[in-house]
C-alpha cells in the first residue's frame, strides 16, 4: 500500500529528534496499551502483519499527528471491530463514558 | 480461545512475536553476492517493500533465513514462508547523482520482492 507510512526519501518533515534517556513508556496508558497488544495477540485475534496494516490504513492526517502508541490503539480497535470481537457501538459507549470523566 | 498466562509473557515480550520460521525447509533462490533488482509493484494491500527501492538494482549481502511473508499474512493468505535477504543498494542508484556516493543502504527484503538482475 502506497500510504503515508512509507516516508523514505520524503523531504520537508524535519529532523529526527532523539530524546535523551528516552523512557520505555511516556505515560501509564502506553504501558496498558502494550499489555493489551500482547494479550489480544496471544488470544489469536490478529497477527503482526495485520496489526501493521491496520496502522497503514489510518487517515493520513491522523497518522502524522498521533503518537506511536496511539497508532497501536487505533490498530487494536480497528481489528477487534473488524473481526467482530467488539462492536463499534461498545467502543463509542466507552469513549462517551470516559469523556464524562469515568475511568476504566 | 488461547489465553495469555503469566508464564508466557516474558517469551512473547522478548521475541516480539517473531515471524521467523527456522524449521521450514525452503530452498533459497539467491546467495550472497548475487545481483538483484527489486520488483516494481504497487499492491493496495500490505507490503514491506518501500517505494524508494522499487525497480532499483542491488546486491545480496546476507541471507537471514526463512520468515513469514507479510504481504499474504496480513490478508489471510497464509504464511508463504520464504528467505529474507539483507540487500545492499548504492545510494546513487536510489537517489541519483546528488546522493552521497560514499554511502550504501542495507535493507531486509523478502524473496518475492526480488528478481535476478
Amino acid at each position: 500500500m502506497n500510504g503515508i507510512h512509507d516516508l523514505g526519501g520524503m523531504h520537508g518533515i524535519g529532523r529526527i529528534v532523539r530524546e535523551k534517556d528516552e523512557p520505555v513508556f511516556h505515560a501509564d496508558w502506553e504501558r496498558r496499551m502494550f499489555g493489551l497488544f500482547i494479550a489480544a495477540f496471544a488470544g489469536g485475534h490478529y497477527n503482526v502483519d495485520e496489526f501493521r496494516h491496520a496502522i497503514e490504513r489510518m487517515d493520513p492526517a491522523e497518522y502524522l499527528t498521533s503518537s506511536y502508541y496511539e497508532h497501536w490503539l487505533h490498530s487494536l480497535e480497528t481489528l477487534l471491530v473488524e473481526k467482530g470481537v467488539i462492536k463499534e457501538q461498545e467502543l463509542e459507549a466507552e469513549r462517551a463514558a470516559l469523556a464524562k470523566g469515568g475511568s476504566r | 480461545m488461547t489465553l495469555l498466562t503469566p508464564d508466557m509473557v516474558p517469551t512473547v515480550v522478548k521475541t516480539g512475536a517473531s515471524t521467523r520460521r527456522a524449521d521450514e525447509a525452503v530452498a533459497p533462490r539467491f546467495k550472497a553476492g548475487d545481483r538483484v533488482v527489486a520488483r516494481n509493484m504497487n499492491p493496495i494491500g500490505h507490503t514491506r517493500l518501500p517505494r524508494y527501492v522499487r525497480g532499483k538494482r542491488g546486491v545480496i549481502h546476507q541471507d537471514h533465513g526463512v520468515f513469514v511473508f507479510p504481504d499474504t499474512s496480513a490478508h489471510g493468505g497464509g504464511e508463504k514462508p520464504q528467505h529474507v535477504y539483507n540487500v545492499r543498494f548504492e545510494t546513487s542508484e536510489l537517489w541519483g547523482p546528488t546522493a552521497d556516493r560514499r554511502a550504501s543502504l542495507y535493507i531486509d527484503l523478502w524473496e518475492d520482492y526480488l528478481e535476478p538482475a
